[in-house]
């Protein structure tokens, strides 16, 4: 006996051609009202987008907290100690050298050198981290094809599911973004 | 659309620099929409013209630079000789105006590392042209240590790098750790600015009428999407960022005095120079906005962004940090004194009443006696008493490198090995000069990079505010 397994979006055609759909809401309140609401109707998929960082947002949309300070943190650790053994290998090792009758290896001195490295690691990883964490860059993204989503950097306050995630329905999701108090919900091609 | 109900509009000459009952104080005047914060900053930038009086300025600036970058030419082909640099002065006018630049570069991430760690919402309006000056007049300060090598085509003899000779850079050297102290500056302060201008490049490149415009601005804003999850990361990155550029900011300015303080020249000897060098910097920093600010909110009519408040609270800073200069000056005068020191006192003897007395004297009154003004709040809110004086704090900040390098370095302990030093023409010319490449990357970026943070300044209105609702069950 054969089994046929079938992908669930393939069954859908329109549901296969479909990134999701965009809600447009009125004000950043509104916005965060809505978030709440679909993250309790189960929603996985989904994201808000702002023209600027909302406070409070991410907690109730549930954004797990970054690990980028670790990251960074371990960046500017290790920059600081290569920064130091650079220092020990030229000047105490590699060709010992007295300058000024000081010894061969002084922490004292080194002291700029690892900081500066310190901090010099640290922002270049976290400018990095940015990049790498958030998926960037990407000059193409299905919302770019929405006219209104223009307005996402100067004034629009966005909410978009995607065809992805399992509780997703073209016509129950936009009925549920439109009872949410949306102003505008659009159906967005892939 | 999207005017949220409890927006706050007040008239655009509204006074908010005093207490209001409207918590918290405005910060924009005028209707504080978010339409409107785009569009007074995104039409400078898509205006097919600048203002008019932007073209002389860029004329006299890229003039001025042209001159720099021919004066270097010159000096380069024909050695530096053409410097008034002698024996014992060989630092001379290039490392007092390199001096001079890395200190006015402090003010733009202390602005926006330091008053961010500290809640500073008003940082918001002036953050993002004072990280400008900040990247600017490192370039300008880059530039002179570079040529004062005098080969500077071994410049790169400071790196550890394996070469044929075996040897390595002297890390004990405080010159080493001024070239990387500056590096990780620049380094630092180009990717903060850069990083904090993304989402306002956005905005430009959804505005973008052009298919030109639409790609540069598309390329540059990395396809940022205002997305939640990325807001988050980036919050996080500058807030993490702005912590090692508070560190950073305090940082480098030490680390330059140590080219000074390390060595034993009376009047360089001396601990309080990383305090002195730093508060200093600061100084010079606020100073340049203080200038600068009056006259870039005028031309390019941004007083409803870079309200009153704002200069009000720059001029505020940069009372402070001159009162903190002015005490370090006595406390340098009292401790050369009390320390019976002949040579100690001698050296500020020298500063106030030898060759260069009119440097001491403008240091002591630009930097620690003329801004006691600002005590007074009429004077911190008129352009025509507070611009001026950030410009003669700079006059006085240059005149305090200017006797700390000169003043001491041709006086040290045997006055046989005195000297005086006389600056040339290519002196004054290549200081002239160093302007005009300030300004000249100064006008380019008030022309065609957003000069305010819309995005900062949208994120402080009070319609931004919300309340987070109540989800039975959830934690958030």
């Amino acid at each position: 006996m054969t089994t046929i397994y079938t992908n669930p979006s393939s069954a859908h055609p329109d549901k296969a051609k479909l990134f999701g759909v965009l809600a447009e809401f009125a004000s950043p309140q509104a916005l965060v009202d809505a978030a709440a609401d679909i993250r309790k109707a189960g929603y996985r998929r989904w994201d808000c987008y702002t023209p600027f960082p909302i406070h409070g947002l991410d907690r109730v949309m549930a954004i797990p907290k970054s690990i980028l300070p670790m990251v960074v943190g371990g960046a500017a650790a290790s920059g600081a100690l290569g920064a130091l053994a650079l220092a020990w290998f030229c000047n105490a090792y590699d060709y010992p050298m007295i300058f000024s009758g000081k010894p061969y290896w002084g922490l004292p001195a080194h002291t700029v050198v690892g900081f500066m490295a310190l901090i010099l690691s640290g922002v270049v990883t976290a400018f990095m981290c940015v990049w790498v964490f958030c998926g960037l860059p990407r000059f193409h993204h299905p919302l770019f094809e929405m006219p209104q989503f223009r307005r996402v950097t100067d004034d629009g306050f966005f909410l978009a599911i995607e065809a992805t995630d399992p509780c997703f329905s073209p016509v129950n999701t936009a009925e549920l973004l439109k009872g949410l108090g949306a102003v505008d919900v659009e159906l967005v091609k892939d | 659309m999207t005017l949220a109900v409890n927006e706050v509009s007040v008239p655009v000459d509204f006074d908010n620099t005093g207490e209001t009952d409207m918590k918290p104080p405005v910060l924009m005047t005028g209707e504080a929409s978010y339409k409107r914060v785009t569009s007074l900053v995104s039409r400078i930038i898509e205006a097919p013209r600048a203002p008019a009086i932007w073209y002389p300025c860029f004329f006299l600036s890229a003039s001025l630079a042209g001159l720099l970058f021919a004066l270097i030419g010159y000096e380069v082909f024909t050695g530096v000789g053409v410097w008034g640099n002698n024996s014992p002065q060989g630092w001379g006018f290039p490392i007092v105006n390199f001096v001079f630049w890395v200190g006015i570069a402090h003010a733009g991430t202390l602005i926006s590392a330091i008053l961010l760690l500290f809640r500073q919402k008003w940082r918001t309006g002036i953050n993002r042209f004072a990280e400008a000056t900040t990247v600017f007049a490192v370039i300008c300060a880059g530039v002179f240590p570079a040529i004062h090598v005098g080969r500077p085509w071994l410049a790169y003899w400071l790196a550890p790098y394996p070469n044929i000779m075996g040897d390595w850079p002297n890390f004990y050297s405080p010159l080493l750790w001024d070239a990387i102290a500056v590096g990780t500056y620049t380094t630092v302060s180009v990717l903060f600015w850069y990083l904090g201008m993304v989402p306002d490049l956005a905005t430009l490149r959804d505005r973008a009428t052009t298919r030109l415009r639409h790609t540069v601005f598309g390329i540059l804003a990395m396809g940022w999407r205002g997305s939640a999850k990325h807001w988050k990361i980036y919050d996080r990155a500058l807030l993490v960022i702005a912590g090692l550029a508070t560190c950073l900011v305090l940082g480098v300015s030490s680390t330059v005095s140590t080219d000074f303080a390390v060595s034993l020249i009376p009047g360089w000897h001396e601990t309080i120079f990383p305090p002195l060098f730093t508060v200093g910097a600061i100084f010079s920093g606020f100073a340049t906005i203080m200038f600068l600010a009056y006259p870039v909110r005028a031309i390019f009519g941004l007083k409803s962004l870079i309200t009153d408040r704002h200069l009000d609270n720059i001029a505020k800073i940069t009372l402070f940090f001159a009162s903190i200069m002015l005490y370090i000056y006595l406390i340098e005068f009292f401790i050369a004194y009390y320390s019976g020191n002949p040579y100690e006192r001698y050296v500020y003897m020298n500063w106030m009443f030898g060759p260069y007395w009119w440097a001491g004297w403008a240091m002591l009154f630009f930097n620690g006696v003329l801004p006691q003004v600002l005590w007074f709040k009429y004077a911190r809110t008129k352009w025509w008493i507070a611009a001026p004086i950030g410009l003669f704090c700079l006059t006085g900040m240059w005149c305090e490198r200017f006797t700390i390098i000169i003043g001491s370095m041709t006086h040290d302990f045997l006055p046989s090995a005195w000297h005086h030093f006389v600056p040339t023409w290519v002196d004054y010319g290549m200081l002239a000069g160093s302007f005009g490449l300030f300004f000249t990357l100064f006008l380019l970026f008030c022309r065609f990079v957003p000069v305010v943070a819309m995005y900062e300044v949208k994120s402080i209105l009070p319609q931004s505010h919300v309340h987070l609702p109540k989800m039975a069950g959830v934690k958030i």
